[in-house]
């Protein structure tokens, strides 16, 4: 018969060694994982065991269903947040990142990563195709937009997608249909806000003589004598002067964003690494008084960047829906999206093809209208 | 009027040279004077200062030095992990145990003591918990394999809680009186100066009474009485009383331990939320840890000790809230050090706190926690007499001095550190740190540590599904699998019900805003 239990209290001995072996490992462990999340590695490359130190890249889209390519490899979906890709274990150096989705125009850049530094960029992607809800001033009873002409197909679905189905009606007949309000509201939008055709330049010689900028977008303007308009968000400022279009900082060196930044170096290290576009700018701001170039601790900044406008005229501009880092351009040929961010270069995208067209931002809400008709523009394919 | 006086009366030869100390029942800095009262108050205030010391303070090194802050969270991330590691290893060991000691025949293995001399005094200190509490502990009591003429059956009602209680515990007396060898109902009036009221005083009043009214009146050694001091939802498993003679025959001083078995929150278990089953098994489990870590181990809720060790002290305190660990800590420094907890590794069955309503579970799980961890007043109580005490070998008095305050340290800020601290440089650091890499591989690294901590949980489910009792009619099977899966709420209920509670604690004696006893209700949901 058992007289005692068999299995007796955990023995001092025991858990003493367990315990010194748990304290090794925590020896062993600190020191390692430290090394490893400031950037150290382990290299085996050229059959020798070396320690190299990487960087990083932090890359935002505003798109969750995207492929992101460094120096033309995949890479896996190491997401940080749900928008957010944080890729790991970058050696020094250039290195071009990719941002591509079917049906979407491709963001590339080719930016410098250091060691122990994270590189960051946000990337932004327009559907290749136009996207537009049709806004009409009939529509069925279950909110069907309803045209009466068939030529809306030929002249802006032959290059654009509708992204809800729309009623053709070959009868003029309205008593089965409904007034549609947000037509009425949209109307009355381009109605008290007239928009130029006009060329900015031709427009500008011959209202005032010199270049400038037309817009139709709320400004505030700095003096009743200057030309020059300015559009705020935020602490970014978007303004043209000389001919030209800039986004500025308006706010403190310690919110500027990442952009307006770079490491300090030479001109020349500069101009390999952001290019020479980003080199000349920095020795222009270094010679401001307007623009002053911002010394902070590391790094420079500046606080203006000269907007791509692909060397056409610019009939209006304003901040892209919900950013203060993107600026919707109607030029020529074409709205466009532009980032500030000018490092390499500036990704511009075309978001709606066409020249006899008018666009307002109203509410984070791109309006146009394209001959008689009105539509949304959509900034993201529609799923159904 | 009664009056501590009256009791003082009684002669004080019986107690051990430091009990007879006019401090050594002290509970607050208020009732000393000069610089013993200065320096209890330092030490009410430190374990308070220590947690805030240093959540703000990674507070502030996240915002003004977020490398140091950042190199401490992955070093206190990796020691979370050990840790955790570390202590899972002692729960599975003692599930081990407790599993086999569980299937033992304690009964046969106590037959070659004599041991017929020993009587076992049971006390049930109560309130108003509702009859069928109550008569589910006495059925536990008549189920137990133990010769019940040998037990000595006390419940004690408190005169605060109306007649009402003590018609219940009457009603009982008549019921049930005849079947234990003594039956005896104590009130605990509601007018001693100098006491607070809860189960500590109760308890107090109720060995004086039983003393006096059966052990002296029948002429029994106190040395041949073991003492059971329980809650009263405690259902004591059949082998109890036998393994506790077990381990009162075989320890090496048996006058000079206390006696601990492993509370099963299970009586109710079934019937209890999620929520609920999760704070009690982890309650459970950090039992088992203790007791496989003796020198960290202090009397917890239901245990057992001699009555000739309680005599010797006076029967420990009436004015403190954690009545149930001090008891240990008077013996302990009463003893100069030589008094320790035996761990039985035996299971008694209580019930998970819990109430009609969700709100209402919360709430007293909360005021549950906050009172368990109000438990740091022992800490001041054991550092001020380990000045005192010289006795107390040096080396037992700051390993124990720091093991207990490293353990309410922990208890508070380790959760917050971990799961809301572990960000912060993230969000609050500088401009410079953000651009690094340690910036954004903290977070990754803090999360993968925490995965790989979170294997512990399996464990935990494990373990706790092995000691769920059997599905009652009218429960699904799904339940089981609720059950395994509740344990991930682990991260929010150490911040909720145990962080923060043990805060709020530290936080009240930090400001002198002394608790009072509050008492869990115990009822039986249908």
């Amino acid at each position: 018969m058992t007289h005692e239990p068999e299995i007796q209290i955990l023995p001092q001995k025991h858990r003493s060694i367990f315990f010194w072996i748990l304290v090794v490992i925590f020896l062993i462990a600190l020191p390692s994982l430290i090394f490893y999340t400031t950037g150290y590695r382990l290299s085996f490359e050229n059959q020798e065991t070396s320690i190299v130190t990487t960087g990083g890249m932090y890359i935002t889209t505003d798109n969750l269903e995207v492929d992101v390519y460094l120096d033309e490899e995949p890479v896996e979906r190491p997401r940080l947040f749900r928008s957010a890709y944080y890729i790991q274990n970058i050696a020094a150096g250039q290195h071009r990142i990719v941002v591509q989705s079917p049906g979407y125009r491709t963001w590339a850049k080719v930016l410098p990563v250091d060691s122990r530094v994270v590189t960051e960029a946000s990337a932004f992607n327009v559907p290749e195709i136009a996207q537009l809800r049709p806004i009409t001033l009939y529509e069925t009873a279950t909110g069907t937009a309803v045209y009466f002409s068939n030529t809306i197909i030929d002249k802006i679905f032959s290059q654009a997608s509708s992204t809800e189905a729309f009623h053709y009606s070959t009868s003029t007949a309205t008593t089965t249909l409904q007034v549609n309000s947000e037509f009425l509201f949209v109307e009355s939008l381009f109605g008290t806000t007239s928009t130029s055709t006009q060329s900015v330049f031709s427009r500008l010689l011959e209202e005032v003589g010199k270049f400038g900028f037309a817009t139709t977008t709320p400004k505030e303007t700095a003096s009743s004598t200057e030309v020059v308009e300015k559009t705020i968000r935020g602490d970014m400022e978007l303004l043209d002067e000389d001919g030209e279009l800039y986004a500025r900082w308006l706010g403190s060196t310690a919110s500027i964003p990442y952009y307006f930044c770079i490491t300090n170096s030479s001109l020349a290290s500069t101009s390999y690494r952001y290019g020479e576009h980003v080199a000349a700018a920095i020795e222009a701001a270094q010679q401001s008084t307007s623009t002053p170039l911002l010394v902070d601790n590391n790094r420079v900044c500046r606080t203006q960047v000269k907007l791509n406008r692909l060397r056409q005229d610019v009939f209006y501009y304003d901040f892209f829906p919900n950013s203060s880092d993107l600026v919707l351009m109607k030029l020529q040929n074409g709205i466009y999206v532009t980032e500030i961010d000018d490092r390499a270069w500036q990704n511009t995208q075309l978001l709606y093809p066409g020249v006899d067209m008018q666009i307002i931002v109203e509410n984070g809400v791109i309006y146009i209208q394209d001959g008689e008709h009105y539509f949304q523009i959509a900034t993201e394919i529609e799923t159904n | 009027m009664h009056s501590l006086m009256q009791t003082k009366k009684a002669s004080q030869e019986h107690l051990l040279p430091y009990a007879q100390r006019s401090d050594f029942k002290v509970a607050r800095a208020n009732e000393l004077t000069g610089k013993d009262r200065r320096f209890f108050r330092f030490l009410e205030i430190v374990p308070g200062v220590a947690a805030w010391t240093t959540i703000i303070g990674i507070v502030l090194a996240s915002i003004y030095a977020p490398f140091i802050a950042a190199y401490f969270i992955i070093a206190f991330s990796i020691y979370w992990v050990l840790k955790t590691i570390f202590l899972s290893y002692h729960v599975r060991y003692n599930w081990k145990r407790l599993k086999h000691h569980m299937e033992l025949d304690w009964g046969a293995m106590v037959q070659r003591f004599s041991y017929d001399k020993y009587y076992h005094l049971v006390i049930f200190p109560f309130y108003k918990e509702p009859i069928e509490v109550l008569e589910q502990t006495i059925e536990g009591m008549l189920a137990a394999k133990y010769d019940a003429q040998k037990i000595i059956l006390v419940f004690a009602a408190e005169a605060r809680a109306g007649t009402e209680a003590e018609a219940v515990a009457r009603s009982l007396e008549k019921k049930y009186g005849a079947s234990f060898g003594h039956f005896l109902v104590t009130i605990h009036p509601d007018d001693i100066v100098g006491e607070i009221a809860g189960k500590g005083s109760n308890v107090h009043w109720a060995l004086h009474q039983v003393r006096q009214q059966v052990i002296d009146a029948y002429n029994i050694p106190y040395k041949n009485i073991l003492t059971s001091v329980f809650d009263i939802d405690t259902v004591i498993y059949p082998d109890y009383f036998n393994c506790l003679i077990w381990f009162f025959m075989t320890v090496e001083n048996p006058y000079k331990s206390c006696f601990q078995p492993v509370p099963l929150f299970t009586n109710n278990l079934w019937e209890a939320s999620a929520l609920s089953r999760v704070m009690a098994m982890s309650s459970t489990f950090w039992q088992m840890i203790m007791q496989e870590r003796p020198e960290k181990a202090a009397t917890f809720s239901s245990h057992s000790v001699s009555f000739q060790a309680l005599y010797e002290i006076g029967y420990g305190q009436a004015n403190v809230v954690s009545e149930d660990s001090r008891i240990f800590w008077n013996l302990m420094i009463a003893n100069n050090g030589d008094f320790q907890v035996v761990s039985m590794s035996y299971p008694i069955a209580m019930d998970a706190t819990t109430a009609s309503t969700f709100w209402g579970t919360i709430a007293n799980i909360y005021r549950q926690h906050r009172r368990w961890t109000y438990g740091v007043e022992n800490w001041c109580y054991i550092v001020y007499h380990f000045t005192k005490n010289k006795a107390i070998p040096l080396r037992k008095r700051w390993s124990v001095a720091l093991l207990q305050g490293e353990g309410y340290w922990s208890l508070v800020t380790n959760p917050i550190m971990l799961f809301i601290l572990g960000w912060a440089p993230i969000f609050l650091g500088t401009r410079e740190f953000h651009e690094t890499v340690l910036s954004y591989e903290l977070p990754i690294m803090v999360r993968n540590l925490l995965i790989v901590a979170m294997f512990g949980l399996v464990v935990s489910a494990v373990i706790s599904l092995s000691l769920t009792p059997p599905r009652p009619d009218g429960h699904s099977r799904f339940r089981y699998i609720v059950m395994m899966l509740q344990w991930i709420m682990v991260p929010m209920t150490m911040i909720v019900f145990s962080a923060i509670p043990g805060l709020d604690a530290q936080t009240r004696l930090m400001f002198g805003r002394y608790m009072g006893f509050w008492v869990t209700p115990k009822a039986r949901i249908k």
